[in-house]
């Protein structure tokens, strides 16, 4: 015992000296690494209904409920990588985007209002534009079927063991795409009864390399080819208000036409298109908390500090 | 007491000191004592609750959803009061979602005892338990030498970290709060801020015992306010103890029970800082200390 107490009063000498030193060491050592280093120059893409990000940053709990709640799971939760607000919640929208789905369970989950509760439907969320970003590579403006465009790649990258569900994903579109009596040729070329998704295990049993040619040949040269690549504005999770028309264009120095996919004000920045886009990066990209009065005042890409 | 300081035996003179009927021999414990009972209750109780937490996302089982920063348990919002105290200071806005969170908790605490989230809820304070057996291992050795902290520090922190949010207009306590990232790794799976918790662990292990749960850990702080008024403390019988105070040795926050066992001053153990762990439930043989409801015993 008096062992005991003689250790802990030398020990206590040095308490005051190390205890000051641990609090001020973290407080400094914490300031110092984290000001510069946390704050981002890039916003990262927040749930529907989002406050303005610095009193997000400030209001979010970070209890991670509305990532619970997303049907579906496309929120994640920021990590150190991801910059100041570790623990808060953002939407990689190439990698899933928000389907605007109905009664924002998210916003409804959030207990501090960091995803403001006055927002009820998805049309009205406010959480960026999209902006097509490599107008080079989109389908549309090159008017390229988006079909044809996937079934091609998939075939030059195809090895002996290829992604099955890449394929049956393209062919369960294709399908839904074909008129009645295209769907006879696919009757009588795989002697099903009926073309439809029911079928499509079927067909993709059967498939051979010739087959995929043949598939292809025929998507090139049926009504298919003729249509280019509308993939943003027919998965998008707003319906009514289209948020992307597809207009024509003169190019100002070739004099040539083309279509370019215009994005409107309906848009609120829920990123499904940029998770669809067919092409390898993604031509359309999502500019997290652009408004519509940024945009036009034609500040498209949006790297401001936050402050 | 000849090695330490005069002081410190001027201090004690000024006590009263209490010395037991020192009757029972350590070697035999009340017939039909269970050293490990209350631990192995509590370990129980603590993982459920955080299992209830990974269930919530991994299985969809909605009965304790989100995370120990913010949940719903069946729908009612609770919110750590450090947390919401932070979220208000910085977001200069009062959400009637926070207040409602930090009602329900401080009703809930009320019954169990405040600082029982420590010991019964916190997943840290469980991995810091098992740490603290490397450490008493390594000491007992000689490998290692305990150090203590001030612990006072915990609201210095408290008041740091509240005021920083006003000033900053960020939550910054809870990007290192260990607790939340924990809790967090639980449920949604692991991030780089673990580093910082498992440093803190082998601080603890290597350095000082329980240190952040001791000295630092702000969070405790919100629920020991509860625990200044909660009914559901540690209660000490006089007249079975044997002043052994072994008591002492196990718990993480030793001098809450001065009062009681050294100086024989009061019948329940009411300093804020006791976490109503059990662990001196569990070492004393002479079955002195128990659970206890201070105010309402007598009534029942």
């Amino acid at each position: 015992m008096t062992e005991k107490q003689s250790k802990t009063a030398i020990s206590r000498r040095t308490f005051l000296k190390t205890s000051t030193l641990v609090v001020t060491g973290t407080a400094v050592a914490y300031g110092a690494v984290s000001v510069p280093l946390l704050r981002r120059d890039r916003l990262l893409l927040r749930p529907p209904g989002a406050l303005d990000e610095d009193i997000f940053l400030a209001s979010c709990i970070k209890c991670g409920q509305c990532l619970q709640v997303c049907p579906p799971q496309v929120i994640n939760l920021a990590g150190i990588s991801q910059g100041f607000g570790v623990g808060t919640p953002y939407i990689i929208p190439r990698e899933g985007g928000c389907i605007l789905c109905s009664g924002l369970p998210c916003v409804l989950a959030c207990p501090t209002g960091a995803l403001a509760h006055d927002l009820s439907l998805g049309k009205d969320a406010e959480m960026g534009l999209a902006v097509i970003s490599n107008p080079d590579t989109c389908l549309s403006v090159l008017g390229v079927n988006d079909l044809i465009y996937r079934l091609e790649n998939f075939q030059k990258k195809k090895t002996s063991s290829s992604d099955q569900t890449e394929l049956k994903d393209i062919l369960s579109s294709l399908i839904k795409r074909l008129t009645e009596d295209e769907k006879k040729v696919w009757q009588h070329k795989f002697s099903l009864p009926e073309i439809s998704d029911k079928t499509l295990l079927e067909i993709l049993k059967q498939l051979e390399t010739s087959d995929l040619e043949w598939i292809i040949n025929f998507a090139g040269s049926s009504s298919q080819a003729q249509k280019a690549c509308q993939v943003c504005l027919s998965e998008c999770p707003i319906k009514d208000e289209k948020p992307i028309v597809f207009i024509y264009r003169t190019h100002p120095d070739t004099g040539q036409k083309y279509v370019w996919p215009s994005v409107r004000k309906t848009c609120v920045g829920c990123g499904v298109c940029e998770e669809k886009c067919p092409t390898p990066v993604a031509s359309v990209k999502i500019t997290p908390r652009l408004s519509w009065s940024e945009k036009q005042a034609g500040n498209q890409t949006r790297k401001d500090k936050l402050t | 007491m000849k090695n330490t300081s005069d002081k410190k035996n001027k201090k004690q003179a000024k006590v009263k000191s209490f010395k037991g009927p020192g009757l029972r021999s350590q070697n035999l414990p009340q017939p039909g004592h269970r050293r490990h009972k209350w631990r192995n209750i509590r370990w129980a109780v603590l993982l459920f609750f955080n299992f209830l937490f990974f269930a919530s996302f991994f299985f969809d089982i909605q009965i304790l959803e989100g995370t120990l920063s913010g949940s719903r348990l069946l729908g009612f919002h609770l919110i750590d009061p450090l947390a919401a105290f932070q979220v208000i200071l910085a977001s200069k806005i009062i959400m009637v979602n926070l207040i409602i969170g930090v009602v329900t908790i401080f009703l809930i605490y009320l019954l169990f005892g405040g600082r029982s989230f420590c010991s019964w809820i916190c997943p840290y304070h469980w991995l810091a338990e098992l740490g603290e057996k490397i450490h008493q291992h390594l000491k007992k050795k000689k490998i290692i030498k305990n150090h203590t902290f001030d612990r006072k520090i915990r609201y210095y922190f408290y008041g740091f970290f509240l005021a920083m949010a006003l000033i900053t207009g960020y939550t910054i306590f809870e990007t290192i709060n260990p607790v939340a990232i924990i809790s967090r790794f639980i449920v949604y799976g692991p991030s780089l801020m673990l580093i910082w918790v498992m440093a803190l662990l082998i601080f603890e292990i290597l350095y000082s015992r329980r240190a952040w749960c001791r000295y630092f850990c702000p969070v405790g702080v919100s629920y020991q306010l509860i625990g200044l008024v909660s009914p559901l403390r540690i209660k000490w019988d006089k007249e079975k103890c044997s002043n052994c105070k072994r008591c002492q040795s196990v718990c993480m926050v030793p001098h809450v029970l001065t009062d009681s066992v050294n100086r024989g001053a009061t019948e329940y153990i009411n300093a804020s800082l006791c976490t109503r762990c059990g662990l001196c439930v569990d070492i004393c043989d002479d079955e002195a200390l128990g659970y206890g409801l201070k105010y309402l015993d007598k009534l029942i």
